[in-house]
C-alpha cells in the first residue's frame, strides 16, 4: 500500500456565481481512518467531496486523492463514491445495479457475483437482491446505493451523508463496518449533518460556510471546547465563527 | 367541492408556468410554428419537376404542344438525344423525359391512327408520376381540343410502374420517421432522468468517459431501433404488400446509421431541458420539421421554395431519400445518390456523438 495521506487539500476555494462554497480549506486525510466532514446544510461538504472526485473543478487552490492530483482519473476505479441523491437505477434490480457500478470499475463477472451477495448481507438487504429498486423504501435504496459503493473494496470510500433515513440500529452496524473497514488499511470519508455521530470518527472537522473552524479527534475537540458532547462543542465553535 | 381550494390548485399550476417560462414559451410558439408550417407546405402543388424534352417532331405541332404547357409544374429542359435525357433519370437528377418522335405531327390523328409520345418516368413518386402525366394531358387537351384524338402517353418506366402506391412511395419515410421519434426522444429523456436523479454524476465518478457513456447509449437505441424497422417494415410488407425493389440490409444500415445520428442529437438537447416536461417540448420541435419539410409524405418538389433550405438542414431527408433509393429504385451504396445521402448520415453521427460527449459531461 502506498504511503502518504489519503487526501491532501490545500486552500481550497470553490465559488458558484456569487455563491461561495469553499474558501479556502486546507486538510489532510490520513489513510486508514474515518473521517467525519460535519457541517450544516450547505456547509461545502458535498463540494469538498465533488472536486475530490474530479465532478467540479477549484476555482483556486489544490488537492490529491491518492496521491494523484485531482482529477484522480487513474486512482477513480479504487474510490467508492455515495453520493447524497440515490443515484441508482430504479428500473434496474438490486443486483443490476451492483453489476453495472462493478463492471464501470473494471471488476470480473465472477467477482461481481461473489460481492454482490458480501455487500448486500453488510448493508442487510440481500433478501432484495432481485427486486427492482423501484419496490425499495428510500432507506432500503440508500443501502443498495452504499453497496454499489463498497462493492469493489474501494481504498478510499466518499460517502456522502450515508446515514440519512437508516434506522438507528442498522446505522450503529454502518459504523461498526466502517471502523472494520479502517483496520484493514481503507480510508473512509463520511459527511454528517448529525454532530454526535462524529464520536465513531478517528477525526472530525468542521465546516461551516465553506470554512473550516477544526479538524481534530473527537476527544480532543471536546477538550478543546470544554463541551460535554460534540454537539455542544459544534455549537461553541460556530458561535465564535459568527462572532469573530 | 369548495372554490377556495380549488382556486388553490389553479393558482399554484399557473405559478409553475411562470417560473418555467421555457414551457410558457412553447405554449404560445408551438402553435404558431405549426400553423405556419402546416399552412405553408400543406396542399403544397408540386413544382419544378425536372423534366428534360427531346423533340425531333419535323413539324410544328410538338412545339405548339410544349407552348401549352404552362405553370410551374414542370422544370422543362430542351435535350436532344433520349438515351442521353434517360440516363439522367437513371441517375435520379431528373423525373421524366418526353420524347417526340420525328413523324408525330405527320400522324397526327384523323390522318392516322395514333399518335405517340414517349414518356420515360421515374415513377418511385406517385404524386410526382401524377403530376407529370396530368400536365401532359392538360396540354393535350388544349392543343387539341375536340380532336378526340386517341393519343397514346407510351410510358417507360426506369423505377416503380403504374402501380407503385402512395402508400409505397411513403413507406421508407415513414419507417424513418418513427425511428427518429423513438432514438431522439428516448435519448433526450433518459439523459434528463439520469442527471436528474444524481446517476450520470455516479457514473462518472467511476472513470466512466462522457464518449463511453454516449457510445454506450446509443448502441442500446440502436438496437431497440433497428428491432423497431423490423417491426414497422415487416408490418408495411405484409399488411399493405408494400413495394420493396432493393436490398433490405442496406436499408437498416442507413436506418442504423440515421438513429445513431439521432441519439447523439437527442442527448445534444438533453442539456437544454431542466426535466422531463422540457424534454417533452422538443417532440414536435423534431415532429414537425422532420413530417413537413423532408419528402416523406409529399416530395421535396411539393415544398415551397423559400423553405427548400430547411429541408436541407434536416437529417431525415437524407436518410427518407436514402430509403426511397434503396427500396423503390433498387439502388445500392455505389449509387451515387445513395452515397451521398450515407456521407452525410456519417458526417451527422460524427458531429451529433461528438457534441453529445462535450455536453453529457457538461451536465454532470
Amino acid at each position: 500500500m502506498p504511503k502518504g495521506p489519503a487526501v491532501i487539500a490545500k486552500e481550497l476555494k470553490k465559488a458558484f456565481g456569487d455563491v461561495e462554497a469553499l474558501r479556502g480549506v486546507s486538510l489532510e486525510i490520513p489513510r486508514g481512518v474515518t473521517f467525519g466532514l460535519l457541517g450544516p446544510n450547505g456547509a461545502g461538504k458535498t463540494t469538498f467531496i465533488r472536486i475530490c472526485l474530479g465532478l467540479t473543478r477549484p476555482t483556486s487552490g489544490t488537492a490529491s486523492v491518492l496521491g494523484e492530483d485531482i482529477p484522480p482519473r487513474a486512482m477513480l476505479p479504487k474510490i467508492g463514491y455515495m453520493p447524497q441523491d440515490l443515484a441508482v437505477y430504479l428500473d434496474l434490480t438490486v443486483a443490476e445495479n451492483l453489476a453495472l457500478f462493478g463492471r464501470l470499475v473494471g471488476m470480473e463477472e465472477e467477482a461481481i457475483e461473489k460481492r454482490t451477495d458480501e455487500v448486500l448481507k453488510i448493508v442487510d438487504i440481500a433478501e432484495r437482491r432481485d427486486s427492482l429498486a423501484s419496490t425499495l423504501s428510500g432507506g432500503m435504496r440508500r443501502r443498495a446505493s452504499l453497496a454499489a459503493a463498497l462493492l469493489h473494496d474501494p481504498d478510499l470510500l466518499l460517502l456522502d451523508e450515508p446515514t440519512v433515513g437508516v434506522d438507528p440500529e442498522l446505522r450503529a452496524a454502518f459504523w461498526v463496518y466502517f471502523q472494520d473497514l479502517t483496520k484493514r488499511g481503507r480510508t473512509v470519508l463520511i459527511t454528517t449533518h448529525y454532530m454526535e455521530e462524529a464520536s465513531n470518527c478517528d477525526l472530525a472537522a468542521l465546516l461551516h460556510r465553506g470554512r473550516l473552524l477544526i479538524c481534530d479527534g473527537p476527544a480532543a475537540i471536546k477538550e478543546k471546547t470544554r463541551a460535554e458532547n460534540l454537539d455542544d462543542a459544534f455549537l461553541t465553535l460556530v458561535r465564535e465563527a459568527n462572532a469573530a | 367541492m369548495t372554490m377556495r381550494r380549488v382556486l388553490a390548485v389553479t393558482r399554484k399550476t399557473l405559478s409553475q408556468f411562470r417560473h418555467d417560462r421555457r414551457t410558457l414559451g412553447f405554449v404560445v410558439m408551438m402553435p404558431l410554428l405549426m400553423v405556419v408550417v402546416f399552412g405553408y407546405t400543406f396542399g403544397g402543388e408540386v413544382h419544378d419537376v425536372r423534366t428534360l424534352v427531346v423533340n425531333d417532331d419535323a413539324g410544328p405541332m410538338a412545339g405548339r404542344l410544349l407552348e401549352n404547357v404552362t405553370g410551374d409544374t414542370l422544370a422543362i429542359e430542351s435535350w436532344t438525344d433520349v438515351a442521353a435525357a434517360r440516363a439522367e433519370v437513371v441517375a435520379g437528377r431528373a423525373w421524366a423525359v418526353v420524347a417526340f418522335p420525328e413523324n408525330f405531327t405527320a400522324n397526327l390523328p384523323p390522318g392516322n391512327d395514333t399518335a405517340a409520345i414517349t414518356v420515360v418516368l421515374d415513377g418511385s413518386s406517385p404524386p410526382i408520376r401524377a403530376a407529370v402525366l396530368g400536365t401532359l394531358r392538360a396540354a393535350l387537351e388544349k392543343t387539341f381540343a375536340g380532336a378526340g384524338a386517341p393519343f397514346a402517353l407510351e410510358q417507360d418506366y426506369v423505377y416503380g410502374s403504374e402501380d407503385t402506391r402512395f402508400i409505397d412511395s411513403f413507406a421508407p419515410g415513414v419507417v424513418a420517421l418513427a425511428v427518429l421519434m423513438v432514438t431522439t426522444i428516448l435519448s433526450v429523456i433518459m439523459v434528463v432522468r439520469e442527471r436528474g436523479g444524481g446517476i450520470l454524476e455516479r457514473l462518472f465518478s467511476t472513470s466512466l468517459r462522457p464518449s463511453e457513456f454516449v457510445f454506450g447509449l446509443a448502441l442500446a437505441l440502436a438496437v431497440i431501433a433497428v428491432a423497431q424497422s423490423a417491426v414497422v417494415l415487416g408490418a408495411a410488407l405484409l399488411l399493405f404488400n408494400v413495394q420493396v425493389v432493393g436490398n433490405i440490409a442496406l436499408a437498416f444500415a442507413i436506418l442504423l446509421l440515421f438513429a445513431i445520428g439521432n441519439q447523439g442529437l437527442g442527448i445534444m438537447m438533453s442539456s437544454a431541458a431542466k426535466n422531463e416536461l422540457q424534454a417533452i417540448q422538443f417532440v414536435p420541435l423534431i415532429l414537425f420539421p422532420s413530417l413537413l419539410l423532408t419528402g416523406v409524405f409529399f416530395p421535396l418538389e411539393a415544398i415551397p421554395g423559400g423553405l427548400r433550405p430547411l429541408s436541407y438542414v434536416v437529417p431525415l431527408t437524407y436518410a427518407a431519400d436514402a430509403l426511397h433509393s434503396v427500396m423503390l429504385r433498387g439502388w445500392g451504396i455505389g449509387d451515387f445518390g445513395v452515397a451521398l445521402d450515407v456521407l452525410i448520415l456519417l458526417v451527422y453521427d460524427a458531429l451529433t456523438l461528438l457534441g453529445a460527449a462535450v455536453f453529457v459531461r457538461r451536465q454532470a
